[in-house]
């Protein structure tokens, strides 16, 4: 059988990471790795009471390095498939296998989209037009990659993948980072409805800017 | 000599006395000493004669010789300022870089799954 990592960066998620770990074990997905990421709330004693594999980030370095921590972790535990899942409850234990069939059937990298789940009528109308649409769109331009929905954070990677793609951005940047080391290493990629549930530690708009700022700023300075 | 040039006159009699005290302690080599000492000596000079810049605005074609010091002055922050700006990007790369590291070495496990590892 495959084996299957979930990776989760948590910062500072003392309100929500401990059902998600709950929800995973009950799943029975037995390798969970929780990368904190210098969380300065009780985020890490929570984890500690779980049987999970805790990693911990002495700095805040960002959900980006965080994901790549975790992902070098699962590649050293001779993972077969590396989940990234969001330590805020947004992501549903459910859609996981689906994921992992995609995978199965010889996909590299699967992607979750939240405009092909059934969720997607309740996501706030501002958030939809505001920051998902100019996402695509700046996805696009960026990447040359059309995809519905490259800002989930919920993907999964083969072996193969996990060990091409590179996340060098650190902050949020990462998810717009992915598609062109998809493209960079002809991954074969494929998307999969995603249900979210949305609360109020989601990402704010001005975050949008951020991400753009780090991208902007990586590419002049490459 | 108007008492803003006393003053900034001052300021480099401090910066140059500073250098001198690195240079004796050995924080700094002496080529990079005699480097900030002529950079500073021209700062005074160009403080306390600012006619002087004014033969290098007329070589350069501007017309005045304090609009050439405004110039290069604001060139040389910018092109510092780019480099402290990368310089802070790579450090940022090498701490995560570390931090990974450190903590891939220090993975621990919870409790539970240990006890179920020993009931089996």
């Amino acid at each position: 059988m495959d084996k299957v990592f979930i990776a989760i960066p948590a910062y500072n998620e003392e309100k929500t990471i401990a059902k998600v770990i709950e929800d995973l074990l009950q799943a029975d997905y037995k390798n969970i790795i929780i990368i904190d990421d210098g969380s300065k709330d009780e985020t890490v004693n929570i984890v500690k009471k779980y049987p999970v594999y805790l990693c911990q980030h002495q700095l805040n370095c960002g959900q980006g390095a965080a994901l790549r921590t975790g992902t070098e972790f699962a590649l050293k535990n001779k993972a077969d498939v590396i989940v990234h899942f969001d330590a805020d409850g947004q992501h549903q234990v459910k859609d996981i296998n689906n994921f992992i069939i995609k995978i199965k059937e010889g996909y590299d990298i699967v992607i979750g989209s939240r405009f092909l789940g059934d969720s997607y009528n309740n996501i706030p109308f501002t958030k939809r037009y505001f920051i998902h649409k100019p996402a695509i769109i700046f996805n696009w331009f960026f990447t040359g990659l059309k995809m519905t929905d490259a800002h989930s954070g919920f993907r999964a990677l083969s072996r193969k993948a996990a060990k091409q793609i590179r996340i060098t951005l650190n902050r949020m940047a990462h998810s717009t980072e992915i598609p062109g080391e998809v493209i960079k290493n002809q991954l074969k990629f494929a998307e999969v409805p995603i249900d979210v549930i949305y609360n109020d530690y989601g990402q704010k708009f001005s975050d949008g800017f951020k991400i753009i700022a780090d991208l902007l700023k990586h590419k002049i300075l490459k | 000599m108007s008492l803003i040039q006393i003053f900034i006159v001052i300021f480099i009699a401090y910066v140059i006395y500073r250098l001198s005290v690195k240079l004796r302690k050995r924080d700094m080599s002496i080529q990079l000493f005699l480097l900030w000492l002529v950079f500073w000596i021209i700062v005074a000079v160009v403080i306390v004669l600012p006619q002087t810049t004014q033969i290098l605005a007329d070589w350069l074609g501007v017309g005045r010789g304090v609009d050439v010091v405004i110039y290069i002055s604001i060139v040389v922050l910018f092109y510092i300022v780019f480099r402290v700006y990368s310089r802070i990007e790579k450090i940022e790369r090498d701490i995560t870089y570390l931090v990974k590291d450190i903590s891939l070495e220090n993975v621990q496990k919870g409790e539970k799954q240990k006890m179920e590892q020993s009931e089996q």
